[in-house]
């Protein structure tokens, strides 16, 4: 209850802020709107672009500067924040549609299709690791509503998705992790058990 | 050894996220990037709404319903085609008055 009340409050804010941007030119307003929404937001991209943080903060500033160009067409029938995760990801979608990056990253892909080393890793390498495994749907997906803890409806809107397929894909891809974790889960088992 | 469920999975993804990235000066690199915001100008719409009203004038002044009513008018006589003319611009003046409403809620 409390959590909603903060998302309203929050939300709020953000929403006298864009006015004070938009009816007053008020940059002062709009500087406070990139601090308060920087961080979840390049968190996102950087994600998105498995880890490269140059590449992430191009990017989140190519998104920011979107945004102001075009804060006045906002509606708040969304939060700011998720508007912002929008924009960012329809950035990244462009990079990788035109940019190098895409090329650079499937050479990253083929190194993490080698054969998985034979030892039991850490749980967080291997969560890393079948992350990567999944399609890139269910990784975004995934992202958008456990990590950065968007709805449904607001990773659908972020993704361009119907709300059934946003659905579908985190089911899938949870199943996929909880499948391949499981055989983590029992190797650490036996390894105890020896 | 329990099998792992969805709550697991969550609990490690929440985990691996490292969280909103610090700022360390993104902010400020950002506002210095930031363009001035293009004012849009006025006298497009200005002109648009000049336009339309002389061209509205023009058309209803040599149309007989509005002489009949503005003789009805100054005459104080509440003929049909003073009450047609009263309550089209009644009518118009709410569906603007609608529309400022539904955008000023839309800010």
């Amino acid at each position: 209850m409390t959590c909603v009340a903060d998302s309203a409050a929050e939300a709020r804010i953000d929403q006298s802020l864009v006015a004070r941007a938009l009816l007053g030119d008020d940059r002062r307003a709009f500087e406070q709107l990139v601090r308060r929404h920087q961080g979840m937001v390049r968190a996102q991209l950087c994600r998105l672009l498995h880890g490269d943080e140059a590449a992430a903060d191009d990017l989140a500033q190519e998104t920011f500067l979107l945004a102001w160009r075009k804060l006045d067409q906002f509606r708040s029938d969304a939060r700011f924040s998720t508007w912002l995760h929008r924009i960012a990801y329809s950035c990244f979608l462009q990079t990788c549609r035109t940019k190098s990056w895409a090329a650079r990253h499937a050479q990253d892909d083929a190194m993490e299709h080698l054969p998985a080393p034979a030892h039991a890793m850490d749980l967080q390498l291997d969560l890393a690791r079948a992350m990567q495994h999944l399609s890139t749907a269910e990784q975004a997906v995934l992202l958008h509503c456990v990590q950065l803890e968007l709805s449904h409806e607001e990773a659908a809107y972020v993704l361009e998705m119907p709300l059934g397929t946003v659905k579908t894909h985190a089911t899938r891809g949870k199943a996929k992790l909880k499948t391949w974790l499981s055989a983590w889960h029992e190797a650490a088992g036996e390894e105890r058990v020896r | 050894m329990n099998p792992i469920d969805d709550d697991d999975v969550d609990t490690l993804l929440r985990q691996s996220f490292d969280g909103p990235t610090p700022d360390a000066g993104f902010s400020d690199r950002v506002m210095q990037q930031l363009p001035p915001r293009r004012l849009r100008s006025a006298w497009p719409l200005a002109a648009g709404v000049l336009v339309g009203a002389v061209l509205c004038a023009l058309s209803l002044f040599n149309s007989p319903l509005w002489r009949a009513a503005w003789h009805g008018l100054r005459v104080g006589e509440r003929s049909t085609s003073t009450m047609i003319v009263l309550s089209t611009m009644a009518g118009m003046s709410l569906l603007a008055l609608a529309w400022t409403l539904a955008e000023a809620d839309d800010h």
